[in-house]
């Protein structure tokens, strides 16, 4: 944390490589949080850009105070998210694109996996928003409990109550999806 | 209730446990052997849930994003650091001598010898500044952006000669000026302006605003729907004929780019694949934005 703290301190002083740095330690992250939540390929290319460019032109405004610069870098993320969904709430949501896939080079890994990426993309729209926030930052953001609690602005017992309400979602809505699958067969 | 956020608890300390120190279901399980029937499916999930969303970026968005954060960062400093020929963070006198000094000089044909030069020659400066001042001159948002096409076909002819003279650097100083014409065009043929992503947290919002400033100001193209009917057409035309612009330009630039890597020194061809990477998303932007 101190270390973040120093980074982030330099970055604010236009140290170029501070910046570079906290860059390339977010980026994946970022993206895989925004292509999670709105599953689409280009749009979550576009956004992803987007986040890091608005956080250069604001880091003069970060204060750390105990806030760790993910939660602020991931706010910037979800608020581009909310606005970008709240534009696009009267089209009908669109399956995740195959190239959001891992490009793991195992051709029967990456089916599975593809597999489970359309699960994941379906099971998460039937969570409340609060729920899908919660899985998104936790599993693609990879954020722990206290990060997660700063973004949304709730205490850390609330968020572990909707991570659990969450997943308890999920494995309902996947075994339905399964279920559904062997019957078919 | 309290039951309930007592394995609030629990499940999160396994999960922190598996994601993060990487321990197995069952060394948690055997943690909390009272609520290891409830635990084990929940855990499955989760980390069912965790492998599907390690979705990863295409490799060439994350070289192209890469490059223009990098640009945009370098950008920053050369605005702040600027000493000369810095129109947006100059009080406005100096800009107002500087268009002076260039209608002076071009009296006297220097302007006309520095309009062919590339960016190792002398007179690049004011190349660059006679063009700042035909910006400047230049009221309209659509004649901007046509002005804006018209550079970005110089600054495509000043990569491909730094390419063969072998000057890396002076071929990504060039690329990242043909990012911003590009981005310039579709900034003003969009509806939207440069606002996408509005919605920020009170802080950034605050920021930006501050941080936006820039001395030549431009304004949405779409919005010029006001006049009479004759104008708007003149309009319209002008529009399709800048969007036919852009495409033909898109094709020749990308084209005449990709082909200099057969014979560019090795050392070149980093600093040109970037500046092509460049041309095809920022034309490509551009395009999209004069849909």
């Amino acid at each position: 944390m101190q270390d973040e703290e120093s980074l982030v301190r330099r970055a604010k002083q236009r140290d170029q490589k501070a910046f570079a740095q906290l860059y390339e330690e977010h980026f994946n992250k970022i993206y895989r949080y925004v292509a999670l939540r709105i599953g689409d390929k280009t749009e979550a290319e576009d956004m992803t850009q987007q986040v890091f460019l608005n956080a250069l032109k604001s880091i003069s405004s970060f204060k750390w105070k105990g806030v760790p610069f993910a939660a602020w870098l991931f706010r910037i993320a979800h608020n581009q998210v909310v606005d970008y969904l709240r534009k696009k709430s009267k089209q009908a949501t669109a399956p995740l694109d195959e190239s959001l896939v891992s490009s793991d080079s195992n051709p029967q890994l990456m089916a599975e996996h593809s597999l489970d990426v359309e699960q994941l993309l379906l099971a998460t729209r039937r969570l409340t928003e609060a729920q899908r926030q919660v899985i998104s930052l936790r599993f693609a953001g990879e954020l722990s409990i206290n990060q997660v609690a700063k973004i949304m602005g709730k205490s850390q017992g609330a968020v572990k109550a909707l991570q659990h309400s969450a997943i308890v979602a999920l494995r309902k809505t996947l075994l339905a999806g399964n279920n559904e699958e062997v019957q078919r067969i | 209730m309290r039951k309930s956020r007592e394995f609030d608890n629990v499940l999160d300390e396994c999960l922190e446990r598996l994601l993060a120190k990487g321990e197995t279901v069952e060394q948690c399980l055997r943690s909390f052997p009272e609520h290891a029937d409830e635990l084990e499916p929940l855990l499955g999930t989760a980390l069912d849930a965790k492998k599907a969303s390690a979705i990863q970026p295409r490799p060439e968005f994350r070289d192209r994003a890469r490059y223009q954060f990098y640009s945009a960062l370098q950008e920053r400093e050369r605005k702040r650091s600027r000493p000369f020929f810095s129109w947006g963070w100059q009080p406005r006198w100096v800009a107002a001598v500087a268009i002076v000094l260039v209608l002076l000089l071009a009296g006297s044909g220097t302007v006309a010898a520095a309009s062919g030069s590339m960016p190792d020659e002398p007179l690049y400066p004011v190349k660059l500044a006679t063009e700042q001042v035909q910006l400047v001159l230049t009221p309209s948002a659509l004649g901007k952006a046509e002005l804006y096409a018209r550079l970005a076909d110089k600054r495509v002819l000043e990569i491909a000669s730094m390419a063969g003279k072998n000057k890396p650097e002076r071929i990504e100083r060039a690329a990242r000026r043909l990012n911003t014409h590009l981005t310039k065009i579709a900034a003003l043929a969009s509806t939207q302006g440069v606002t996408a992503g509005v919605a920020m947290a009170p802080a950034v919002e605050e920021a930006l605003v501050v941080e936006e400033a820039p001395v030549v100001r431009e304004a949405p193209l779409l919005p010029e729907r006001a006049g009479g009917g004759k104008e708007a057409r003149i309009k319209v035309d002008r529009r399709a004929r800048l969007r036919a612009t852009v495409v033909r330009q898109a094709n020749n630039n990308t084209a005449r780019l990709s082909a200099l890597l057969e014979i560019v020194p090795e050392s070149a061809k980093p600093a040109l694949l970037r500046a092509i990477a460049v041309s095809e998303a920022g034309y490509e932007k551009a395009l999209e934005s004069l849909d």
